[in-house]
């Protein structure tokens, strides 16, 4: 028993210093912020077929809301990538607002919820 | 019996060589991507995994050791051809284990998030389940007991296959020798294997041969046309470890909650499948795939920020 605590205490230890060096491995890495035509190619590619209505991209480049029929298309940025979740339309135009972030519940419990900074939410043009 | 644990032995490469692989990388001297969050996910699932292992296999041994007492041969841990016979039937014993792992939920549930990374590295390897000696997974072995392998044999070839299956984990090694290419499990063929991409979707389920794969027509190259986006269909949208765990099971209890008359789908169907068929499964998007060919061409690699 003693033999296995002292090998996940080593082994702790060693997973603490392989975290800290990805940090440092990933130290000044810039990421780019989500532009247009990026966000529909993950649209495009998350969502195949789907027309796209309207796209609002976060203030600081972090993910996309987009109108297609009566969904919402929304891209909010995972690691390298972005978590792609389909919820209905109404409920993102519903989706609280608090200090400059919009809150959309995706019902997933691997993706729980969206949050995107965003000037205005809901889009007047769209609004019900 | 005294007997070995290739893995525990294995540890310290599996630390030297991640660290090697982010110092290299992060000169520039070899292709991996590390992040930050995504590494400590990853190697804190493999650290948790090894206590988790502890609780069933306790239970796991011993339907094993009872097994091996009603063997039909009596076969010796010290003949090599036993070791040959061992290692072509629980390479594929793994092979079918894979595979079940990926096409019925249940087992999904608990093999999911070694694929939830959208990296593929070293740490990816480490990102171990938590929950699979529950799935009851290890009973897929006991046939190999019954012939009458020892089951210390088994667990020994159980653990030299996976530490096998740790270096194959990388970017940093494009292709091996054609010959090499055509018989063993690398790492070309299963980064095809952690891709989203749906061509790639639910292929290339070896452990150490790739030969079962070519075998039982799961086998698909990887392309130069299409580069490997890795993680899931539907990606994680949270580096909470528990989430990583165990959102599948929870999914699959909401499903069964909502709708119970289709328990049996729900937890034996494919992953994605869902009565009135609103989900995709891999085969429906396989075949969405293949019907949109001519349409734009996917995200490149290099969108990914």
């Amino acid at each position: 028993m003693n033999a296995l605590l002292i090998q996940f205490a080593v082994s702790a230890v060693a997973v603490a210093l392989m975290v800290a060096l990805a940090a440092w491995g990933t130290r000044g890495r810039a990421r780019p912020a989500l532009d247009e035509a990026t966000a529909r190619r993950w649209l495009a590619d998350e969502f195949p077929g789907r027309a796209i209505d309207g796209l609002w991209l976060a203030s600081d480049g972090k993910g996309a809301i987009a109108k297609s029929g009566d969904d919402a298309l929304v891209l909010s940025r995972m690691g390298v990538g972005y978590a792609a979740r389909r919820v209905a339309w109404v409920k993102a135009e519903a989706a609280t607002v608090k200090d400059g972030r919009v809150r959309i519940p995706l019902a997933d419990v691997a993706a729980p919820r969206a949050v995107l900074a965003m000037a205005a939410w809901p889009p007047k043009e769209f609004s019900a | 019996m005294k007997t070995i644990d290739p893995v525990t032995l294995a540890t310290p490469f599996f630390i030297l060589t991640v660290i090697l692989e982010i110092v290299l990388a992060r000169f520039g001297k070899l292709k991996a991507t590390y992040e930050t969050s995504d590494t400590a996910v990853s190697l804190t699932m493999g650290l948790i995994s090894s206590l988790a292992g502890l609780l069933t296999a306790g239970a796991s041994f011993a339907a094993a050791m009872w097994i091996y007492q009603h063997r039909l041969f009596t076969i010796p841990m010290t003949a090599v051809w036993a070791w040959i016979a061992v290692f072509l039937l629980e390479d594929l014993t793994y092979y079918w284990f894979h595979r079940l792992s990926h096409e019925r939920r249940f087992w999904w549930a608990a093999h999911v998030n070694h694929h939830s990374s959208q990296h593929y590295n070293l740490s990816t390897a480490l990102r171990q389940t938590w929950t699979g000696g529950l799935a009851g997974t290890w009973a897929l072995w006991l046939p190999l007991s019954l012939i009458g392998f020892p089951p210390a044999m088994v667990a020994i070839q159980k653990g030299v296959s996976l530490v096998y299956q740790y270096w194959i984990h990388t970017e940093a090694i494009r292709r091996l020798p054609k010959p090499f290419e055509a018989v063993l499990n690398t790492p070309s063929h299963h980064r095809v294997h952690h891709a989203r991409n749906p061509r790639y979707l639910d292929s290339n389920y070896a452990g150490i041969l790739i030969v079962w794969d070519r075998m039982f027509g799961t086998f698909q190259p990887e392309l130069d046309e299409e580069a490997c986006r890795y993680g899931l269909v539907h990606n994680l949208g949270t580096f909470n470890i528990v989430r990583v765990a165990f959102h599948e099971w929870i999914g699959i209890v909401q499903d069964i909650v909502r709708q119970p008359r289709h328990i049996l789908g729900w937890l034996f169907g494919p992953p994605g499948w869902s009565p009135d068929g609103s989900r995709d499964t891999s085969a429906s998007l396989k075949a969405q795939w293949a019907a949109r060919q001519g349409a734009p061409p996917t995200v490149p690699a290099k969108d990914a920020v």
